[in-house]
Formats: C-alpha cells, structure tokens, sequence
C-alpha cells in the first residue's frame, strides 16, 4: 500500500495554480512526476500523491521544480478561473479510475505525436543538408566542365588553323612541283630538239622514256620516285625462321591470375591417370565394370549380405586401391572386418573412414555414426573398454535419441566400473 | 573522367565522336592530310572501310568501300607518301594493299595466313627511315611473315613454328632498327606471353622472352633508328618497358613494368613527335598518357663484367576514361601533335586531342 502525501499547499491566480508537495524526505526525479491535463501524480515509492485537478491545465507549459525536499508545480490554468479547490473533491472511485486511464492514454498519445514531430523534423534538416551538398558539387563540376570546355575551345581552334594550313601548303607545293617540273622538261625539251639533229646518242633515249613516262602519268613525283626506286634494295631471299613456344598445355592465352587454378586442373588430371594406369597390369583382365569403385562397392554390400564376408573384403580393396577418397569403402570394409574378427583392421578402418568424413555435417551424421559404433564395438571386443565408451559416447552425441547405443554405454560403463572394482 | 586540372598538366579533350553502324577494328589517320580512315566488319559479315575527314566539330564521311571480308588491321606504313596506300589484313588472312583512289582491285593481294591476320605493320615507306618498303603480319595460325609488295605470292620472310611442336597465337607484330638499308627487326607476341626479336639481316631469333600473360599489343618507340626502346602491353593491367639498347647475353634487355588497370592493354602508341610519350588504351575504355624516364646510367657492367641494360622509371601524365568498352585501336596522327583517333568496341570511333605535350 502506498503510503499517500497529503501535506500539499497550493494557492492560484486566475491563471496558474502554485503547488507545493513536501517529500518527506523522497528523493524526485522527472521520472516520477506524470502529468496530464486533468491528472497529476507523483509517485515514488513507497510515496504517492495523485490529484484529478479541477480544471483543465496546459500540461505542455507547467514546470515543476524539484529541490529542497520539495516539488513545486506551476501549473498554467487552460482558462483562466479561479478554482473553489485544487482537485475533484465530488469524484468517485470509478471516475477517478477512468480519468486516470484516459490521463495515461493521452499522455502516450502525446509521446508518440512528439516523437514523430521530431521525426520529420530530422528528415528535413538532412534533406536540407543534401540538397546544400549536392549544389556545392554541381557548382564544382560546373566550374571544371567550364573550365574543359575553354580548353576543347582552344584546342578547336587552333586543330582548324592547322588543317587550313595544311590545305594551302597542299596547293603551294603542288603549284611548286608543277613549276620545277616545266622547269626541267624545258632545257630537256631543248636539249632533244639539239641532240635530234646531231647524231643519236643514248642519252636521248632515257630522255624520251623520262618525259614519256611523266606525261603518262601527270604526277610530278615520279620523277623523284623513279629515281628513289633504283636505289631501293632488291627483295630479301625468301627464308623461314622456325620457331619454339614456351609450352602451354591449354588452348587459351596465359593469364596470371589464372596459373594457379590451371595447376591445380593439371595436377587433379595427373593424380586420376596415375591411378588408372598404376596397376594395370592386373587390372587387364578385369571387365570395364569392374574398374568402377561404386560398380565394386555394391558388389561388396551384396557380398556381406549373403555372409561372404571375405569377398566383400577383397571388392573393397580392389575399390579402394581405384579410389581411396570414398569414406564409404571404409565404411563398409570396417563393418566385414568386424564380421571376421579382424578387430584391429575394423579400427584401422573406421578411423580412415572418420578422417574422410570430415567437415562433420548433418550429412554425413549417419555415416559418422555408424563408423563411431563400429569403432566401439571393436574396441569392447578387444577389451579397451574405455576407447569403446569414447566412441559410443560420440555416437550417443550424433544421435542422442538411440535406445540401443544407449543400453549398449551404460552395459560398458557397467563392465568398466566392475573392472575397476575388482582391480 | 580524370577531376584533376593541375595547370601545366596534358589534357585529353575529346574533340569529336562518331557513332558507326560496325565494328571498329582498327582505326589511321590517312599522312600528310586531316583524313582518316576506320575498318572493321559490319553485321552481315562483310568487311567495311570509311574514310573520313575531319571538318569543323564533325567527321565528314567521303568514301565508303565495302569489301568481302571483315578487315582486323590495316597500316600505311609501307607505302610511298605520294601513293598512300593501304595495306589490310582481312579475317580470311588474305594480306591486300589498296589504291585508296581506286578501290575495286587491290594493287597487290595474296592469301597469306591461314586464319585470321590479327596486326599488320608497315616499314620503309612515308619517307621515314631507309630501306625496301615491306609489310608483316601476324596470324592466329602462329606465323609471322614479311612481305614486299614487288614480289608475289612467296613472304619474305617467314617465322613459324618447328615442324610437329604446337602454335600459340600471334597477336602482335612491330617493325623495329630500320636505320638503314639491311637492318630490320621484326617483334612478335603470343597468346602464350612469349615476345620474340627477329632480325631479318641474319635471318634468325635474337632474342625471346615471356611476360607471363598473354601480348596484346607491341611496339618500338621508332621504327627507323637503332632500337631504342619497346613497349609491351598484355592481359591483365600489365605492360613493360624494354631498353633494346644492351642486351645481355642471358638477361635479355633491362625491362620496367607497370600495372595500369584491372583490365587488358589493348593497344600502345608512342606519340610520333616525342618518343618517350606513348599512350596505351584499356579494356575499361581509358586511356592513360605515359612518360619513360631514362635512367642515369642507360647500362652498367654485371658481376661478370658483361654489358647490361638498366631500365628507367614511368610516370603517369594523365589518365581519361571515355567509354565502357575496350579501346582497341589508337593511332596518333603524325602532323598534328597531339591529334590522336581511338576506335572502341561500343561502336565510335573518337578524335582526341592531347594538350600541352610540348611542354613536357
């Protein structure tokens, strides 16, 4: 029962109330003080004081002030009257019961109105400063854009001056070359009209061919051509350079990033024909089927089926010797062994199979328990009890919920506690 | 596109962009003129050469050819300055030097590869360097054959592989040391990342090497001097910087190497103007602007008193990404400095201009 403060004072004006609450000794916090606009509570255990106020109040705007074992409320009235007294005095239990709700649902009511008040207030300030950032780097953009777009400009430019400059050059050479040339056809032409009245000399000759072949052609060039084309070299012999590639095993071009899974690919490639062709001598006689460790391993299952324990064994050896990263072949060869009481191959075995069964994963939960129990019984068989109860309690731990693992722990636990005994 | 403006810093400014109706394969400036000319294979399957000049802001298309078969790669490389002709190498490995004037015969044409002629380089003509004029392709059927226009049907000289052994392909082929009448060194890379110097006076391997991922792209910094450097590009974001200056008799020659990108180097081009510039051109559609530094001392003495080389350093002038599809040709025109034309895969074929590269 909470103990009720009744010594508070209050006085009004026509707009606020002043009230005054002595804590007896309480230390407040805002925590404990709820207000709403009709109710008021300060609770603060194993202290309370609850008023329903008259009149409504702007709970928004009343303060209190905590100090000096003391809270003083300054309650701002929502109209200004003057109060006959601070609470209700006519209110019954069930109105002050309902008030109270309706308090607590309004001052939730008012949290979450604040809250996302508060919200959306965020969310505009960050809009704001995106849209403020986002205008900096548009302006800095802008500012290099500009700032290329002077130089593409300039460039621009000066690319045209050039080819203009190109193009008259063009024509002032070609005018040029047009000017040599009648240049030098001329003494040539005056030099044939000489030379045809003398006798013939060879150098008329090459002088027709030359003027010849420049009227052929009405380029001016030829003549320097002609001349540069005596001095060329002959086409080299024909002859052939033969070559040697760095070997590459693969048709593709070389990678870096790629050697290392291409070792890897070679290397797998190499192990898989190194087995085959390792002992192929004996396997020469056996039919293709016969070389598939899978075709081998039913063979051996049906084999221990019918009790031929020894067959089975032989199929799986011939398999596991074809490929020994099958953990079932152990598996299975563990469970004959086991038949044929070879206790210490049937660990051996099991034990290999353990190791390729790793990760350990609820897949192979059931090939991990089996290994484990046949492992256990081997080694119960042969006495070492305690390695037995380790497996079995490995096996317990895949699959908790096996009766007859069970049974069999606790009869090994039985034994090894009679041994200790009796030692 | 690269944000940084330092002043005094080479810009690459696009100046124009030409969306074609084809594959671009590979992409000349047409010498002495502001022409140039793009090849590659069109949807139906035929080979498609337009020539174009630049105008104002535009390319003006002037001839249109088409041509049985996609055209890879095409060069002028070996044609006087007055014919300019062009040699292509065509998805059929047929070798064709054409009369850009005349195009319906090929002034001179022979089937030379079996498959596809994947780069063609030209040497000895545009009045640069001395020598026979002679075309060299490279093939995906793993030869390397040099050819001279005035002699028919037979290669010059052909590089292939010993008879039995298996064949990479050649991706890339460069003429280089032309510096005067005899001498002349072919570059070729494989897809096997094997880079291999022929030299054609003595008609035999000079030097071979492996960059460990596949050679796209090869090329010496001139064709007609003695060999001064070679730049290499691959697979991978790689490519190195070879000093063919001294070659030493077990190490090959000195190399510097860069990793630019993620993505392949399609293409290296050294600007023709300066010789230490070149620009290589990404998977990724960038291009980025390269400067070799010479070291020091260009060779020093080993342990056993032999001569070998000592490569330089590289730093990156600019870097510009201008498409979401390989860059895989590049050709800086030899008039205008700076003036450079990229084809990419998207479909466009670009005119860039490169500023400032004679302040550096």
């Amino acid at each position: 029962m909470p103990v009720w403060l009744r010594e508070h004072s209050w006085r009004q004006t026509p707009t606020a109330v002043y009230l005054s609450l002595p804590l007896r000794g309480a230390r407040a916090t805002p925590a404990n003080i709820f207000c709403s606009e009709r109710y008021l509570k300060v609770s603060i255990p194993p202290f309370l004081f609850e008023a329903v106020l008259y009149a409504p109040i702007d709970d928004t705007n009343s303060t209190a002030k905590i100090g000096n074992g003391n809270i003083f409320f300054t309650l701002y009235k929502k109209e200004p009257a003057l109060w006959d007294s601070l609470t209700l005095a006519s209110a019954d239990k069930e109105q002050l019961q309902y008030l109270r709700e309706n308090a607590v649902l309004k001052a939730q009511e008012k949290a979450k109105e604040e809250t996302e008040a508060k919200k959306i207030t965020k969310q505009e300030h960050k809009k704001y400063a995106l849209e403020a950032t986002m205008k900096l780097e548009e302006a800095e953009r802008k500012r290099i854009e500009a700032l290329k777009e002077k130089e593409r400009q300039k460039v621009a430019k000066e690319l045209e001056l050039w080819k203009n400059q190109q193009k008259d050059g063009d024509k002032y050479k070609s005018i040029q070359k047009k000017e040599e040339l009648h240049q030098e056809i001329e003494p040539l032409k005056e030099r044939k009209n000489e030379k045809m009245n003398k006798t013939r000399i060879p150098n008329e000759g090459s002088s027709k061919t030359r003027l010849k072949s420049t009227r052929g052609h009405g380029s001016c060039s030829i003549f320097s051509q002609k001349l540069k084309e005596e001095q060329l070299p002959a086409p080299r012999a024909p002859a052939t350079i033969k070559v040697n590639f760095t070997p590459r095993v693969f048709p593709t071009a070389l990678r870096e990033s790629r050697v290392a899974e291409e070792e890897e690919w070679l290397h797998k490639q190499a192990e898989a024909r190194r087995i085959i062709n390792s002992d192929l001598a004996e396997l020469e006689d056996l039919k293709e089927e016969e070389k598939n460790p899978d075709w081998l391993k039913d063979k051996g299952n049906k084999m221990f089926a019918m009790g031929d324990y020894l067959g089975a064994v032989n199929a799986y050896n011939l398999a596991v010797r074809l490929n020994n990263k099958l953990p079932l072949l152990y598996l299975n060869r563990a469970a004959c062994h086991l038949k044929l009481r070879n206790l210490h191959k049937a660990i051996e075995d099991s034990s290999k199979a353990l190791e390729l069964l790793t990760p350990p994963v609820p897949d192979n939960e059931n090939a991990r328990l089996k290994a484990h129990v046949r492992r256990g019984t081997a080694f119960c068989q042969l006495e070492l009890y305690t390695e037995g109860l380790q497996d079995y309690e490995a096996a317990l731990k895949i699959d908790p919920r096996n009766k007859i693992l069970e049974k069999d722990a606790e009869k090994i636990r039985h034994l090894i506690q009679g041994t200790m005994q009796s030692s | 596109m690269s944000a940084a403006l330092g002043a005094e810093r080479p810009q690459v400014v696009s100046h124009v962009q030409q969306a074609l109706s084809y594959t671009v394969f590979d992409c000349k400036w047409v010498p002495r003129s502001a022409r140039l000319l793009c090849l590659g294979s069109a949807a139906r399957g035929t080979g498609v050469l337009q020539l174009y000049e630049l105008s104002g802001a535009r390319l003006r298309l002037l001839r249109e050819i088409e041509k049985p078969k996609p055209i890879k790669c095409g060069t002028f490389g070996a044609t006087s300055l007055q014919q300019r002709y062009l040699a292509t190498g065509d998805f059929d490995g047929n070798l064709n030097i054409w009369n850009l004037e005349a195009p319906e015969i090929p002034v001179y044409s022979v089937k030379g590869h079996k498959e596809i002629i994947n780069s063609i380089d030209g040497v000895g003509g545009l009045g640069i360097g001395e020598g026979a004029p002679e075309i060299v392709t490279g093939s995906r059927d793993g030869t390397v054959k040099v050819w001279d226009p005035r002699q028919n049907e037979i290669p010059v000289a052909n590089m292939e592989s010993v008879q039995g052994e298996s064949k990479r392909d050649c991706w890339t082929v460069a003429f280089g040391n032309a510096y005067n009448l005899e001498e002349r060194v072919v570059c070729a890379g494989y897809d096997n990342g094997d880079i291999k110097l022929f030299d054609l006076k003595t008609m035999s391997l000079r030097w071979e090497t492996n960059i460990k991922n596949g050679v796209c792209s090869v090329e010496f910094d001139r064709k007609d001097i003695n060999m001064n450097k070679l730049v290499a590009t691959s697979l991978e974001g790689k490519f190195h910087v070879f000093d063919m200056r001294t070659q030493h008799p077990t190490k090959g020659f000195a190399y510097v190497s860069e990793k630019a990108q993620k993505s392949t180097i399609w293409q290296v081009r050294h600007l023709p103007q300066n010789r230490d510039i070149f620009m290589t051109s990404g998977g990724s559609g960038s291009l980025h602007l390269w400067k070799y530094e010479y070291p020091a001392q260009r060779s020093k003495k080993d342990s056993e008193g032999c001569e070998m080389g000592v490569a330089g350093s590289l730093s990156l002038l600019q870097n510009v990404t201008l498409s979401t599809q390989p860059i895989s040709s590049l050709d800086w025109s030899p008039d205008k400095t700076g003036l450079c034309v990229c084809g990419a895969y998207d479909q466009t074929v670009r005119v860039l201009i490169v500023t400032k590269l004679n302040k550096i």
